[in-house]
């Protein structure tokens, strides 16, 4: 692969010699974003109910009810365990059933909201179950209701933790999105796959990675910077 | 205000079975600061959070203001809960709010108006002398001002009772003295009847009236402080008062008697105005009795003093029996102890 007789103009114009264009690239990192931005709604929106859900159900908890945590853990675990780029295959007959192809941003939307909501639950249940049972028998005394608990005590306190879990789980929605474009997802990872691994496309490639970088470590620091303001310690 | 019945706790672990209560009984009336003392695992951490039904008992009843407990649907119970405030060891607040919304979560829950709440909460800061620091967080403060917090959050529902689970367990003396100023001041001003459970006798001593001692889930003595500082019957009562107030005479004083030759002692117990009066001159002018006081304690217990004093006394046996029989007729309480 190294070839020592190459000289450093050759190398850096094998390099930079590329198909992609600067619009193909803009379009897909729309693309991305839309993907991520979309089934980290949904997926929030699902994956807190269900968190809140296992904090509260399980045995010990404000609303103890052992049966319902033990189904609704179990199919966490389920899902959990088949990595992404399985569930995104193994789910293409769902997916064409309700989005009607299989194939492009939209559809890629539907395993990647099937992917992330237990693990937003998870994340969930964690943030949740940080906060000390002293705070919430302190609401109990008060004659606080189930719900009051929840809406004014646990969700507050553990409002900084959540952040950093929903940067954590946007992260991973960035890495599952790129692997879409393995089955014809779109976005950034499309490039990466098409023109980088297909088309030996370097250049391609290495700008992908450093998107991708960059990316990242924006909604890393953001969630850092956020739940530091929000924990006030 | 607050009953008993009857108590009995047993927590399932696994395959064992822990009684943490076994049997108790106890009152406590209108207006009482009411102290329950006891090594940690006596159970009355488990006592207290059945006065407001944290814990369910096993078996017996709580009865609050009349009201039992264990009948009352979860939305009356809840109501009668925000009768009942409470503060804890570790102050439990919401580090991710402000002081002055802290103090008004109870209002909060109540659903009250956003005036009425602003009302309350500046009242309250100010009884409990931070009326500065409504915008801080928890986390500025200190643990003695972080109690205070505790405090104004639990009587901004116009409680009737306050519970104290070692509320000043994890403060300084000097922070601890000013939190139980401030409760006694909770006490008097409002009318707040107090429950309170230690495991430092100087805390019963400054501030409560009545105190029930506890050891492996039951109470093993009960009493007003001054009957139970005064004599303790039980060892454990005895080893409690003993942190605060001397009322054996030590044991150096002990062995250098006997070699005196010194083995009876007289002790005298007396509280309030009696313990002012001039005892020795009495003995000695108008009984003609030889008296020597081995050994002294004086401790000022709500607002009275209690008085301990070992007296060697020596003379005709005559004398001896009707100086003590006067004596007896002042109120005054004599034991005969052999050393």
């Amino acid at each position: 692969m190294f070839n020592p007789a190459v000289t450093l103009q050759e190398f850096l114009g094998e390099i930079i010699n590329t198909n992609v264009t600067l619009q193909e690239f803009l379009e897909e990192i729309v693309n991305t974003l839309y993907m991520v931005g979309m089934s980290l709604l949904i997926g929030t929106i699902f994956g807190s109910i269900l968190g809140v859900v296992i904090v509260v159900t399980r045995r010990g908890g404000i609303l103890a009810v052992p049966f319902v945590y033990f189904i609704l853990n179990f199919l966490i675990n389920i899902v959990r365990s088949v990595p992404f780029i399985i569930l995104m295959v193994a789910m293409i007959p769902f997916t064409r059933s309700i989005v009607g192809t299989s194939i492009g941003t939209n559809a890629a939307i539907v395993p990647l909201i099937i992917f992330i909501t237990p693990f937003i639950a998870r994340l969930v249940e964690n943030s949740l179950l940080e906060v000390g049972p002293g705070i919430i028998e302190a609401a109990e005394s008060m004659g606080a209701t189930p719900f009051q608990i929840i809406w004014y005590f646990i969700l507050p306190e553990a409002f900084g933790s959540l952040i950093l879990s929903l940067a954590t789980a946007t992260i991973s929605l960035i890495g599952a999105s790129a692997m879409a474009g393995v089955v014809g997802g779109g976005g950034i990872g499309n490039i990466a796959i098409i023109y980088g691994y297909q088309r030996y496309d370097t250049f391609a490639m290495f700008a992908t990675i450093f998107i991708l970088i960059i990316i990242v470590q924006l909604i890393q620091s953001t969630g850092n910077t956020v739940a530091r303001l929000i924990r006030r310690r | 205000m607050i009953e008993l019945r009857g108590i009995h706790k047993i927590y399932q672990k696994k395959d064992t079975e822990i009684h943490a209560l076994e049997g108790v009984d106890l009152r406590i009336e209108k207006g009482d600061i009411f102290g329950v003392i006891g090594y940690s695992g006596a159970g009355k951490s488990t006592l207290v959070r059945l006065v407001n039904y944290l814990e369910e008992p096993t078996e017996g009843s709580v009865i609050v203001d009349g009201a039992h407990l264990a009948d009352q649907p979860p939305s009356a119970l809840r109501q009668i809960k925000k009768q009942i405030g409470m503060i804890f060891q570790h102050f439990n607040l919401l580090e991710s709010k402000t002081i002055y919304k802290n103090v008004a979560m109870p209002l909060i829950l109540a659903k009250k108006s956003k005036k009425e709440i602003h009302a309350r909460v500046s009242e309250l800061l100010a009884f409990v002398g931070l009326a500065d620091k409504a915008m801080n967080y928890p986390s500025e403060l200190s643990g003695g001002q972080k109690q205070r917090v505790g405090i104004a959050r639990a009587l901004a529902s116009n409680p009737k009772i306050l519970l104290c689970d070692e509320a000043t367990s994890a403060l300084d003396p000097q922070t601890t003295q000013s939190i139980l100023d401030l409760l006694q001041r909770v006490n008097k001003e409002y009318g707040i009847t107090i429950m309170l459970i230690t495991h430092e006798m100087s805390v019963i001593q400054k501030i409560c009236n009545k105190v029930a001692v506890m050891e492996e889930g039951k109470i093993i003595e009960e009493g007003s402080v001054l009957d139970v500082f005064g004599h303790p019957k039980h060892p454990t009562s005895r080893n409690f008062v003993q942190t605060v107030v001397r009322t054996d005479v030590p044991s150096q004083i002990q062995e250098q008697l006997k070699q005196q030759g010194v083995h009876a002692l007289t002790k005298l117990e007396m509280v309030g105005e009696h313990a002012t009066q001039p005892i020795l001159a009495t003995l000695i002018q108008r009984f003609g009795l030889t008296v020597s006081a081995v050994f002294t304690n004086m401790t000022e217990i709500q607002d009275t003093t209690l008085a301990i004093w070992y007296l060697d006394i020596e003379g005709k046996e005559e004398d001896k029996a009707n100086a003590l029989a006067y004596l007896e007729a002042q109120g005054v309480r004599i034991e005969e102890v052999s050393i």
